[in-house]
């Protein structure tokens, strides 16, 4: 009923969640580079797109998976950068072990002729 | 519920988050023109590609505020604004509206009001629920059959206050006073203290020279204490004062103190003269402190025991243990309930009120005692307004539930008009609960400032009710007012309305079928419309059917209040009710004796009787609408039981222009020291002489010294003591000869030329010449007091015509819109019924049918309902049966007349369609 929350973030929600919180596993990081760095290691095969990383962003931080603080950046500018929570870290182990499973039945219904 | 919190600290700190968000967008542009700078593009070309790579800002930043914004409760307040232009738009269609609804609240407040005020307040005391106030019952005792000094069936041989009569048999909650002192001694254990009072009735008060009656209260030693209400100044009654004589001191009210001596602390210590008998002020109660009766307000407080001072011969009502007049409340230990105190109180006083009786009849019908809740006080007003509230709430409720009918055909009618709007908006994919929501929220809106509108009517409506049920009378204590529990309900109620007239609007006009209301265009029905508009006019005029049936229940019962009435003002009185002033003077109070007190009285008449205007005065016990004294009389040896008194003086026929028929009145030839004589009334003399003619007959006057009086004269009959009874037969009695019981205030009557009104100052400046220490009170004609004694039936007879002629008019406002709107909707069909040749009457017809049936339809539902429910108007009724048949006729003739007047217009207009005009519109 409510038109507001668009397709483009439905279509992504799971796993962009998901990506995010495993982007920030290693440290503290802020919106661009936390985009850029799913392009690259995804190899450019995932596009983050701009319109849906930051309402994601907000909606982890609504759920208290991520903190958020304004801190300097490495170039000096003031950015609002992104870390994990306890909390973030327990629904990451969850989230990546229903992944995995997901993937391996992809994996054995879209390729059973490598049984 | 976390998400509740969360989205209100988010919704509170939305501009900081919105700035926020700005900023890290900033930041993320920037950061992505410089890795495009480091690709090496220009610094436009890098800024544009950045941009170009957020995609749509304003998109983001709505998403984005989606999260933390409360959706509902924007939307909430988009419908309230998007209702308020709508409102705007059409603004009759509004001020009808709101209109129709505040009234319908209004009244309802203003009635919830007075029924908060009697059913719902406790007395302004500490823990008034541990209060409890003590009754007996018995069997239904008949006082007529019983004499004041003889041994009777019941040990209440004489009483002084009110035995209540039920289906159960009699209550009261007076008591002789040894009772109270064995009360007193026996209930340490249950209760933490028992006081007893008893009404003073008017006390005569002089201040500086200033006489003035005022309404006394004489209270036992521990009332304020068992009240426990600490003084607003001084010390109030304690038990040391309550003792015969003990320093005579009072306490007055703070009303009262502040009148008559300009503020609570300068009456403290100040002399008073009550009933002439010096006495001095110690204390003033609280504010907002009456008593232990919601009904009543004393201005003054005074020991018990200080009747002795005004009346010595009392001393014998302390010990009698056969006369009932104290009343008496307790107050709960802690952890005690009512029913352990009763159990351990009834003991005592059944062994005590054993020993009262004085044979087996009396043995055999004890009362017994009952303890009650006192919480709330005594229940006159209860008593007394209950009901009559009752009634009225019942006709503002059908007067809301008439304007909430119109409304909801309003909005129908309105929903019709925004079909297209609605379909339109469903069809690009608004959610038909989101669609309903806003409707919804349309007529909620109307309720609540129907709702504040309604609250204004009910202060001006609480005023008029104040008046109205007052009539002038002095010392009105019902006293409602708009207090939070009344804004409660009525807000409550004002959301309900709009809910309930806006659900089925709301839920018809979200399913319409889409895709022909949205190809339809003004003026032209497609047929797949027909049978959708077939149905909605069929709720509207359910809608319509319905008004016009609780039109006609309040019509009816206007009629019977109003036909009540018209019995009530044509009672034959039986004396000439114009021009004649009233007014009571209490010489004994200002501390004359008996004899002396004869003398004043005579004068007084004598020098008002000298008045110039004045054709006639004369003085009498009561006024004959007021009184009702019975006394022992008997008959050649047998008790005339239904007998009444009236003590009158000399002219008394004279001046009330009651018909002599036999023999001569009382005149000045009747004093102290003259034979004792008697006027019968006609009803009297038929009653107990039959033919015979009783003039020189003797009637025996028991009492504490029995008196025979020679019958003098036979009066015609008149009324005596109200219009509703029926008219007792009536002794009237020189009052100067039979001074039992003791001679008290006398009422004056003057027959004057033109106003009576116009002599009061002149009667007041005459009174105070001949004893500055006497007022004159209850000044008032003679017809204003007969007025007072049907003030409810005129009330009734007002408001119930008032709120039919409302209902009428609402009912017939929504006929008419209905009608109209058929018309507008047949025009078509109409003008070719004109073209192929029909008669303008017969178009007419063609549209009275349909009032016809509609009114018809109201009628046949609300007909057995009138019939039905009419009964329980009966208590309220004088010389009418419920089901009277004028009445009834009445109603329906008047509504049928006002519903064909209503769908006359449109019936008109229907009729000068012109064929061409019709046509061409389709």
């Amino acid at each position: 009923m409510p038109q507001k929350p668009p397709a483009r973030v439905e279509l992504l929600r799971g796993t962009l969640d998901l990506l995010i919180l495993r982007t920030l596993l290693p440290g503290p990081s802020h919106g661009h580079a936390i985009s850029k760095h799913i392009q690259r290691t995804s190899e450019d095969l995932l596009q983050v797109e701009t319109g849906s990383l930051y309402p994601a962003l907000y909606r982890l931080e609504a759920n208290g998976w991520i903190d958020a603080s304004w801190e300097r950046s490495e170039k000096g500018k003031r950015a609002r950068y992104y870390r994990i929570t306890a909390r973030g870290r327990k629904q990451l182990v969850s989230e990546q072990s229903k992944w995995n499973a997901f993937a391996r039945a992809m994996g054995l219904l879209l390729n059973p002729s490598e049984e | 519920m976390n998400s509740v919190l969360r989205k209100l600290t988010w919704w509170l700190q939305r501009w900081r988050k919105e700035e926020e968000l700005r900023q890290e967008l900033q930041f993320h542009l920037e950061e992505e023109a410089d890795e495009r700078r480091a690709d090496g593009l220009t610094d436009d070309q890098a800024t544009w590609a950045a941009h170009r790579d957020l995609g749509n800002m304003a998109l983001l930043r709505e998403d984005t505020r989606a999260l933390w914004t409360w959706s509902l409760l924007e939307q909430v307040a988009q419908d309230a604004r998007y209702a308020l232009r709508t409102m705007l738009r059409s603004p009759t269609f509004a001020g009808a509206a709101v209109l129709s609804i505040a009234l319908g609240i209004g009244a309802n407040a203003a009635i919830y009001s007075f029924m908060d005020a009697i059913l719902l307040r406790a007395l302004p005391v500490f823990d008034p629920v541990s209060l409890v106030e003590v009754n007996w019952r018995s069997r239904p005792i008949a006082f007529g059959s019983q004499s004041a000094s003889r041994g009777t069936e019941f040990v209440m041989h004489s009483i002084d206050g009110s035995v209540f009569r039920d289906a159960s048999g009699a209550r009261a909650g007076i008591f002789p006073f040894p009772a109270f002192e064995r009360l007193q001694q026996s209930s340490a254990e249950v209760l933490s203290s028992i006081f007893a009072y008893y009404r003073a009735r008017a006390v005569t008060v002089m201040v500086d020279g200033e006489a003035e009656q005022a309404d006394g209260e004489y209270v036992s030693g521990d009332f304020f204490r068992g009240l426990a209400v600490s003084p607003a100044a001084g010390r109030l009654i304690l038990a040391d004062d309550d003792r015969a004589g003990a320093t005579p001191v009072a306490v007055l009210g703070m009303g009262y103190s502040q009148r008559r001596f300009g503020s609570v602390a300068s009456a403290i210590g100040q002399p008073i003269l009550i009933n002439n008998i010096a006495f001095t002020v110690v204390g003033v109660t609280p504010p907002g402190f009456f008593g232990v009766d919601p009904g009543r307000n004393p201005d003054v407080y005074l020991p018990m025991h200080a009747n002795l001072l005004f009346e010595p011969g009392a001393a014998n009502t302390y010990l009698d243990e056969n006369y009932y007049w104290v009343q008496m409340m307790g107050r709960l230990r802690p952890g005690v309930t009512l029913a352990q105190a009763q159990i351990a109180l009834a003991g005592p006083f059944g062994e005590w009120v054993a020993t009262t009786a004085t044979n087996d009849a009396e043995r055999a019908n004890l009362p017994v005692l009952r303890l009650e809740e006192g919480a709330s006080g005594l229940d006159t007003l209860r008593r007394r307004y209950s009901q009559p509230l009752y009634v009225l709430l019942a006709m503002v409720g059908l007067i809301l539930a008439i304007a909430c009918a119109n409304t909801a055909n309003l909005l129908l009618a309105r929903a019709t008009a925004r079909r297209r709007e609605i379909a339109l908006r469903l069809s690009i994919g608004a959610g038909r609960l989101r669609v309903a929501r806003q409707l919804l929220t349309e007529s909620v809106l109307l309720a609540s400032l129907g709702g504040a509108f309604g609250v204004l009517i009910a202060t001006v409506g609480i005023d008029v009710l104040t008046q109205l049920l007052a009539n002038g009378r002095e010392g009105f204590t019902l006293h409602a007012e708009l207090n939070w529990r009344v804004l409660f309900v009525t807000s409550g109620l004002s959301l309900v309305c709009g809910i309930l007239f806006g659900l089925a609007p709301a839920i018809q006009s979200t399913r319409p079928a889409l895709m022909p209301t949205l190809k339809d265009t003004i003026g032209i029905e497609p047929r797949a419309r027909v049978r959708d508009g077939l149905l909605r006019v069929n709720l509207r005029h359910a809608l319509v059917v319905a008004q016009i049936a609780i039109s006609l229940l309040l019509l009816v019962g206007a009629g019977l209040f109003v036909r009540t009435l018209s019995n009530l003002h044509s009672v034959e009185v039986g004396f000439n009710r114009d021009n004649v002033l009233l007014f009571d003077v209490n010489a004994p109070q200002a501390g004359r004796s008996e004899a002396e007190a004869i003398i004043f009285y005579d004068d007084l008449r004598r020098q008002l009787t000298d008045m110039p205007g004045v054709r006639a005065a004369t003085l009498s016990h009561a006024s004959l609408i007021r009184a009702g004294r019975q006394l022992p009389i008997s008959v050649n040896g047998a008790l005339a039981a239904a007998t009444r008194i009236l003590g009158t003086g000399p002219g008394f026929f004279t001046t009330m222009q009651i018909p002599m028929l036999l023999g001569r009145e009382i005149d000045e030839r009747d004093r102290r020291e003259t034979l004792p004589v008697a006027v019968v009334s006609d009803l009297f003399a038929k009653t107990y002489f039959g033919s015979d003619n009783p003039i020189g007959r003797q009637i025996r006057l028991d009492g504490r010294a029995p008196q025979d009086l020679e019958i003098i004269g036979v009066a015609a009959t008149a009324r005596y003591g109200g219009l509703k009874g029926e008219t007792p037969p009536v002794v009237y009695i020189p009052y100067a000869q039979v001074t039992f019981p003791r001679l008290q205030q006398l009422t004056y009557a003057l027959r004057t030329d033109g106003d009576p009104l116009r002599y009061v100052s002149a009667v007041r400046a005459l009174v105070h010449q001949a004893d500055s220490r006497v007022p004159v009170t209850n000044v008032k004609t003679q017809a204003a007091e007969i007025d007072q004694t049907i003030n409810q039936e005129i009330v009734f007879a007002r408001l119930c015509s008032a709120f039919a002629v409302l209902a009428l008019v609402i009912a017939c406002v929504g006929l008419y819109g209905s009608m109209a709107y058929a018309v507008v909707r047949r025009t078509s069909e109409i003008g070719i019924r004109v073209a192929l040749g029909a008669r303008r009457r017969a178009v007419i017809w063609l549209v009275l049918r349909e009032v016809c049936v509609l009114a018809a339809l109201g009628l046949a539902i609300s007909l057995p309902i009138a019939l039905g429910t009419s009964r329980l108007l009966e208590s309220f009724l004088f010389d009418l049966k419920p089901n009277d048949p004028g009445a009834l006729a009445g109603a329906v003739g008047i509504l049928l007349s006002a519903a064909l007047l209503a769908g006359y217009g449109p019936a008109r207009k229907a009729s000068r369609i012109p064929p061409m005009v019709a046509l061409r519109n389709d």
